[in-house]
């Protein structure tokens, strides 16, 4: 059976309803604060923040990546965000750039 | 004879379903689902790129574009999604502690809400194409051309992400008549989990999605 080797510990549900209700402040958080903040460039970089947090709140919590004993689970995620973060700087690289380097 | 055969074929089969059991590997199928999920990520990734290309281009245009977004709407939407992934994480929970039931009653709450989204969407995208707004309607090429690039990006992600909500709420479905047949237990309990891992996905690819379209300052 699958859980022969693998111990399984049902996560509590009063812990999944704090998480939910961490989730539902920081939406209210975003909402609030794109609306407020100023200059407006530094909105984008709070509001990216905190859907960084809530992301961080579901890997770790509802999808159960802070429960995971294998490395291979911890570095899955920083290993494709770095991936990610090598494809964004390529592309700005580019795009920020063109017309100014002939 | 043949009594020693039927009894001989009988330990054939258990010995068989002996090794199908071992052969179940947890942290393998677990390993698969994160795989995919992360070439999922990646899938979206490069469409969240050409957003930022665009928009570091088109700055205002997509502000302007974006005033025009129903902000409740997508709030409400994003607080939908928040609840579904709260009732499929108790629904696995659930099964894990035997109460079947309760899993199955949270999983069907999950797809109501799956459903209530894509209502929500449609809703959405029927307003804008009632106003002439959708790819390459003459509304929308007169436009600038930045905000024709946001509502083509607002189209093509969204409806992308909604697809995955489909397909979510289409493999929930499975996993629900797998319940209710007693395949999926409290033993045997990864699909659920694994498609709990991709409604956590989609639910993450939202959370992103929703202040890069609807509350662009």
């Amino acid at each position: 059976m699958e859980n022969r080797e693998v111990k399984i510990h049902p996560v509590k549900y009063r812990t999944y309803v704090f998480v939910w209700m961490g989730l539902v402040i920081l939406t209210g958080l975003t909402y609030t604060v794109a609306v407020g903040i100023h200059p407006a460039g530094w909105a984008i970089f709070v509001a990216l923040a905190i859907a960084g947090t809530k992301s961080g709140l579901v890997l770790n919590y509802f999808m159960h990546l802070k429960s995971e004993r294998l490395v291979i689970f911890k570095v899955i995620i920083p290993l494709v965000m770095a991936v990610f973060l090598v494809f964004i700087l390529l592309t700005f690289s580019d795009v920020a750039f063109r017309g100014v380097v002939k | 004879m043949a009594l020693m055969i039927l009894r001989s074929l009988k330990i054939m089969d258990e010995a068989k379903e002996a090794v199908f059991e071992e052969a179940r590997d947890y942290t393998g199928a677990k390993l698969g689902m994160w795989l995919f999920i992360l070439s999922e990520l990646l899938l979206f990734g490069g469409m969240f790129i050409l957003y930022s290309g665009y928009r570091y281009k088109n700055p205002a245009d997509f502000h302007h574009a974006s005033r025009e977004l129903e902000v409740v709407l997508g709030t409400l939407n994003t607080i939908i999604l928040l609840t579904s992934s709260l009732s499929v994480a108790t629904s696995i929970a659930a099964i894990q502690k035997g109460q079947r039931k309760l899993s199955m009653v949270l999983l069907m709450a999950t797809m109501a809400l799956g459903l209530l989204f894509l209502a929500n969407k449609g809703f959405e995208w029927g307003t804008k194409i009632e106003h002439g707004i959708y790819p390459n309607s003459p509304t929308l090429l007169a436009r600038s051309k930045g905000e024709i690039l946001f509502f083509g990006l607002y189209y093509v992600m969204t409806g992308l992400h909604g697809l995955h909500v489909l397909v979510g709420v289409c493999v929930f479905s499975v996993m629900l008549i797998l319940i209710a047949k007693g395949t999926l237990n409290q033993m045997r309990f990864v699909p659920l989990e694994n498609a709990g891992l991709y409604w956590h996905l989609v639910d993450i690819i939202w959370i992103f999605l929703y202040p890069l379209f609807y509350l662009i300052t």
